[in-house]
């Protein structure tokens, strides 16, 4: 690719998902629970998993979370993958468990990928993509 | 054994596969000037080959059966009929794989039940990529991937699935030795097997020396991208003792896809949907773990190879003592990936997963080779596809085959 600085893909708003958008640019975590049956709910979607509820209510969440597991990104490879994130690399993805139970896909930031360990607590930061793209990213907790 | 009524009159040894085709693989087309050919050459080659070793031509499958698997690249959602129409049939039911990878096991599933309803009586079941010689593009789909996974740098299943192993190998203890032992058993098979792509033995030490790609999944822990088509074709059983070869038989299928709900709470992305579709399976099958000659299992990666062993019953989970004490070479114990699986022999996307049912059927004719299985009666293979937002993979298809019903 040669045209112009490369740009990371941004998620798409879709109309289920807006409300964890909006939230996230005021810097809030947030996901649907169930109020009929108090399943979480994730990612966002029209109805409940667990009972086929539509009674879904966001909530905010705490934040905190640990890590389950990760992967050091070392090269760009496949046909999804962007050259943006090159400059990155290392980086590291990790699946998270938040305290209240959801698991998510996120970064590990402000820490050396040699330093990330399961298990690590982490805690909730917001990275601006866009003017209205905030992405949840963890780092580990103090 | 007491199994359930609804799976003794099942489809159990109702169908056969009686014909297999599958094309060397190659990696033409990434150079520019390099000879090439197209998915269209390769699925005809497939559908050729299938039928000179059943002794079946074109005109067999009109108003027949057509099951074709879809490729990931593959940018709009028709390919199965395109494919009808450039290998010239009028199928009267044609399915596409909705599976991913698991799709030429599932489509064994759905055909046979379509051949046990009258519906038809014989059907082709194929599929092709050329992911090095056609570049289809396409952007990136709707879905969970686009939006919670690729904005964070994932790269493709790589991502997800170092994430299973390091999970694993901290859990459970296993370490490159042992998932090494099962990337050197595939590769000696795949020493063995002229179809191959990948012959040169390899060491543990080497598995454990290759390049890391997404850590801790190394470059020989991957499956390999490669042009080729495959194809079966499955019969009734009637039908199957008219043509020439002997026929192997569909005696257990199994199928779960989503075999949970999204990453819920303390979901243990440790436990693949086989565990569920290999039960069914046997049960229909009316097996034992002992009876079972050899497995045939979905390989993206070494560590799934080696978590389904474990989720299909043959040893206890986190069990590392049986992966040491336990040969997995063709005259072992317990025999996998005979012909070296797809990570030796390459994978044409979604066609990749169709390798195993042909290996399977080699083996249970007697046709293995260098490789053949001393005495081999029945054979399970494994077909697996999609990994889904925060789980392990998503789509999990067991077929258990035999030489008798």
């Amino acid at each position: 690719m040669a045209e112009g600085t490369l740009k990371k893909p941004l998620p798409a708003i879709t109309t289920e998902a807006k409300p964890f958008w909006d939230a996230a640019a005021q810097n809030k975590l947030v996901m649907q629970r169930c109020k009929d049956c108090n399943a979480w709910v994730w990612t966002p979607r029209p109805s409940c998993n667990e009972c086929g509820s539509e009674r879904l209510e966001w909530t905010q969440m705490s934040g905190k979370g640990e890590i389950y597991s990760f992967t050091v990104i070392r090269q760009v490879v496949g046909r999804a993958a962007s050259k943006a994130f090159e400059p990155d690399i290392p980086y590291v993805i990790a699946w998270v468990d938040l305290d209240e139970g959801p698991r998510l896909i996120t970064n590990i930031v402000a820490c050396p990928a040699e330093a990330v360990k399961l298990g690590m607590k982490v805690s909730v930061v917001f990275e601006q993509q866009s003017p209205e793209i905030w992405l949840p990213k963890f780092r580990p907790s103090v | 054994m007491l199994r359930p009524l609804s799976l003794i009159m099942s489809i159990r040894g109702k169908t056969a596969i009686v014909g297999i085709g599958e094309t060397p693989t190659d990696r033409l087309g990434s150079k520019p000037g390099e000879p090439r050919k197209s998915s269209a050459e390769y699925l005809a080659w497939a559908m050729h080959l299938a039928f000179e070793d059943a002794g079946l031509s074109l005109k067999d499958f009109q108003g027949q059966g057509l099951g074709v698997t879809i490729p990931t690249a593959y940018p709009q959602p028709f390919w199965p009929e395109e494919v009808a129409e450039i290998l010239g049939i009028t199928p009267g039911l044609l399915l596409g794989g909705a599976t991913g990878g698991a799709g030429a096991v599932s489509l064994l599933g759905g055909m046979a039940a379509a051949i046990n309803s009258g519906l038809i009586d014989i059907a082709l079941v194929i599929g092709a990529a050329a992911p090095f010689s056609e570049h289809w593009g396409g952007g990136i789909q709707p879905g969970d991937m686009r939006d919670w996974e690729i904005p964070y740098g994932t790269m493709g299943p790589n991502s997800k699935i170092a994430m299973v192993m390091r999970r694993y190998m901290h859990q459970y203890g296993a370490t490159l030795d042992h998932l090494g032992k099962i990337a050197v058993t595939g590769r000696y098979h795949a020493s063995l097997n002229p179809l191959a792509y990948l012959r040169k033995p390899i060491t543990v030490q080497d598995y454990k020396e290759s390049r890391l790609v997404a850590d801790p999944v190394r470059l020989l822990d991957c499956v390999m991208p490669a042009n080729g088509g495959r194809a079966y074709i499955l019969a009734s059983a009637e039908r199957a003792k008219t043509l020439r070869k002997q026929p192997v038989y569909l005696n257990g299928f199994g199928e779960r896809s989503n075999p949970s709900y999204g990453p819920r709470a303390g979901s243990d992305a440790l436990v693949m949907g086989v565990k569920d579709a290999g039960r069914v399976a046997m049960e229909m099958a009316g097996v034992k773990h002992s009876e079972i000659n050899f497995l045939q299992l979905y390989d993206d990666y070494i560590i799934v190879v080696y978590l389904q062993i474990e989720d299909l019953g043959f040893c206890a989970k986190g069990d590392v003592g049986y992966y040491e004490r336990t040969d997995f070479t063709f005259k072992g114990q317990l025999p996998i990936q005979t012909g070296g699986g797809m990570i030796n022999c390459g994978q044409p996307s979604t066609a990749g997963g169709t390798l195993h049912v042909l290996e399977a059927v080699r083996q249970l004719r007697g046709e293995g080779g260098d490789r053949q299985v001393p005495n081999a009666k029945i054979g399970l293979v494994s077909g697996l596809g999609v990994l889904p937002y925060g789980k392990n993979l998503g789509c999990c298809a067991v077929a258990v085959l035999g030489n008798e019903i």
